[in-house]
């Protein structure tokens, strides 16, 4: 921008003043801007820039989440964050976690969106029913398939198995089949959700790209990798960031299907922060193992985010 | 102006001259009323629910009527432990608050329970109650129940395999269990995904009183390992599982869902404590079920799994400590002792009452008076949050047949060594 000289030091010469004018114009509406700013920029920075550089504090010291009296104890919290065994293992389970329930509902969610976007008998009906899932909490999800994925014949998939002549299986008390069952509640719980988003994006793309594409002789499969596909990539990247930063700080299903058993199969890094912290009364390794987990989840979506947007444009 | 002026402070004069008036008359009235003292408002901050704690409250404000109860809970024992220590920190915690097993020496050290041994209270307890919540020869928490936990028995199953009493030896309670399996009935289920491993615990505890009962102390001092100390009872324990008398589905059962599958007759026994008998009786009032303690390798011997209950602490920062001491004397009392146990069901060990238990609990009640009764967590020094973790997951890896009984004691020498 540039600025007149003598405007700045302030001496009004003969033609300056419709400029000093414009100058005061621009400077309110700029301040007006910044007004309406303000409230969220304070938001920002109570609950998140202050607790942040509250949890970089303690991370360098020995802070036990009770006493005030704070030790300097420099990287050493980092250094045990990653020599930690539960914490290791927990960080294979989470981006597992992560990562697989993002594929496995993007690829329902897009087929789902659609068809829930065609002309049927009781299509209201049915988005609610995808959409329910979404609604109860997670944590009381988690309760209720422990008992549906109960490892006993008695438990109800194993009842309906029994039903065909085959034995139990063990959903939650074999390590891989517990990991999976986590993920199977998970994708249950979310597709509704996400194909509702795609729904919303779907009925944005006006009827005349389908009309002009069905002229030209396009089939139905050209039409969905051609047309629908791209117009969707902005809903994909906004669905995935959200399942990604979802399931990598996941807590409540996972703990309360399986209590993050058997052994560390199913434990997640912020079941491991939360006990460091709470339980352990060890705040200091507890606020390193965050700050790890947040660069973490910051690099694992500006890799998503990178990702998505050569895709969008290469579509 | 003047005489609008004059006017105006004649006006002023004779509205200091009845204010005047007024607030003699009203200082000799008040004079007059004799002096009604405002209660004291004590803070006490709870895992019981109101539920529990209004009766012992109610009959407490009865009997100090110059004193008020500001009651307020959260639930045991992560949401307590968290909302306490937030309040510490933020120099709002209440007058008086529960001590527990996790968070006792955070507590200690810090500095911020008072120290109770001089008072009159600490004498109605039991010892291993003044012991789990006392540190160098000090007590910092009013411990007034235990619970002690052992083997429940649905009674119409057992008795379909020719039980007559209670096995008197491990290999006595694996033959049990083999019959039930032969006969058809799931014999076992343990609390592997909780912790609740109730057989398991008591072994240890049997193994540990056999030496003297210190050997958490020489464990965490370098002078035996867990390896060395623990493999034994988790061999017994483990025999469970390799005998193929336990199923490893239970490393998926949740502690409800057991309950559920004992009070519906599906499975024979089940590792229990006594919180368990309301929800079983609940959903099945016809059964008939009885604990038995759990019997030890050679034979005649048994214990129990079971710990001291949380106590009842004053902070060291209160400004009411006269009113908390009262609070603690009342709650120590005879009295305060009978309502509790009747609003909680809890196992009461202070020598002037004598609960009155469910029947079921009968067969145990002399373990716990005696206080035959082990919790690793509450016997380990320090670290239990982090040890008790590292433990629930090495015992599931080792019913999973992943690793051996060593394997757990050496995990655990790990990570004791972690957290020096």
């Amino acid at each position: 921008m540039n600025i007149d000289r003598n405007v700045i030091v302030g001496v009004a010469l003969p033609g300056t003043v419709p400029r000093m004018q414009t100058l005061r114009h621009w400077w309110r509406e700029a301040m007006a801007r910044q007004v309406f700013l303000l409230p969220i920029a304070v938001v920002f920075l109570a609950l998140f820039l202050i607790p942040l550089g509250q949890t970089l504090w303690y991370s360098l010291t020995d802070f036990n989440g009770y006493s005030r009296a704070l030790r300097f104890v420099g990287i050493k919290n980092y250094v045990r964050a990653f020599t930690d065994p539960s914490m290791i293992a927990s960080l294979g389970y989470t981006f597992f976690y992560a990562v697989s329930t993002t594929i496995v509902v993007t690829a329902l969610a897009i087929p789902l969106a659609i068809a829930l976007n065609q002309h049927f008998l009781g299509r209201n009906a049915v988005r609610a029913v995808f959409f329910f899932p979404a609604i109860p909490s997670i944590a009381v999800l988690g309760l209720v398939w422990s008992f549906i994925l109960s490892p006993l014949p008695s438990g109800a998939v194993n009842t309906v198995i029994g039903l065909v002549g085959l034995g139990s299986v063990p959903w939650l008390s074999d390590p891989m089949l517990a990991r999976l069952s986590t993920v199977l509640v998970s994708v249950w719980g979310q597709t509704g959700w996400h194909a509702i988003l795609y729904l919303a994006y779907l009925q944005s793309i006006p009827s005349d790209f389908y009309e002009a594409a069905a002229i030209d002789g396009a089939n139905a499969r050209q039409r969905f990798f051609h047309l629908t596909l791209p117009l969707l990539a902005p809903a994909v990247t906004v669905s995935q960031m959200l399942l990604l930063t979802g399931g990598l700080k996941v807590f409540d299903l996972p703990y309360t299907l399986t209590k993050g058993g058997p052994g560390y199969a199913t434990t997640t890094l912020s079941q491991v922060i939360i006990r460091r912290g709470l339980g352990e009364a060890k705040f200091g390794e507890a606020s390193a193992l965050a700050v790890v987990f947040m660069l973490l989840v910051l690099a694992v979506v500006v890799a998503q985010f990178a990702i998505s947007r050569r895709l969008e444009r290469r579509l | 102006m003047i005489g609008k002026d004059c006017t105006h402070q004649g006006h002023s004069r004779g509205l200091r001259r009845m204010a005047a008036a007024t607030m003699l008359i009203a200082g000799s009235l008040l004079a007059a009323v004799p002096a009604v003292a405002e209660p004291t408002h004590l803070s006490f901050f709870s895992w019981d629910n109101e539920q529990v704690m209004k009766p012992v409250i109610a009959a407490f404000e009865e009997a100090n009527p110059d004193i008020r109860i500001d009651f307020s809970n959260a639930p045991p024992v992560n949401e307590y432990v968290q909302t306490l220590q937030t309040r510490l920190l933020s120099n709002t915690a209440a007058d008086v608050f529960i001590i527990a097993a996790e968070n006792k020496n955070a507590l200690i050290d810090g500095g911020f329970v008072k120290d109770l041994s001089g008072y009159d209270f600490i004498k109605t307890m039991n010892p291993q109650n003044r012991a789990a919540y006392g540190a160098d020869g000090k007590a910092y928490g009013l411990s007034l129940a235990s619970w002690g936990g052992g083997i429940l028995y649905n009674k119409a199953l057992t008795d379909k395999v020719g039980m007559t009493e209670p096995p008197k030896s491990w290999d006595e309670f694996l033959a049990l269990a083999k019959k039930l399996k032969d006969a058809g009935i799931t014999p076992y289920y343990d609390g592997v995904q909780s912790g609740n491993l109730m057989p398991l615990y008591a072994l240890i505890g049997l193994a540990f009183s056999k030496e003297g009962g210190n050997v958490d102390q020489k464990i965490f001092s370098g002078q035996t390992s867990f390896e060395k100390e623990w493999t034994g009872p988790l061999s017994l324990y483990a025999k469970l599982y390799d005998d193929g008398l336990i199923s490893r589905d239970v490393l998926g059962l949740s502690d409800d869902q057991i309950v559920n599958e004992f009070a519906t007759s599906k499975v024979a026994m089940m590792g229990a404590g006594p919180w368990n008998l309301p929800a079983i009786r609940g959903i099945n009032p016809q059964i008939e079920m009885n604990f038995m303690a759990v019997p030890g390798p050679v034979s005649g011997e048994s214990f129990l799994s079971g710990a001291p209950s949380p106590g009842y602490a004053i902070n060291s920062a209160t400004e009411h400590l006269q009113q908390a001491e009262a609070f603690l004397t009342f709650l120590a009392s005879p009295e305060a002792v009978k309502l509790y146990h009747k609003s909680s069901g809890a196992i009461t060990t202070t020598a002037d009452y004598k609960p009155d238990l469910d029947p079921a609990l009968a067969a145990i009640y002399a373990g716990i008076e005696a206080s035959r009764i082990y919790l690793p967590m509450t016997s380990w020094p320090r670290a239990q949050d982090a040890l008790h973790t590292e433990m629930v997951a090495q015992i599931q890896n080792m019913v999973a047949g992943g690793i051996k009984p060593a394997d757990v004691g050496k995990a655990l020498d790990a990570k004791l060594a972690d957290s020096q």
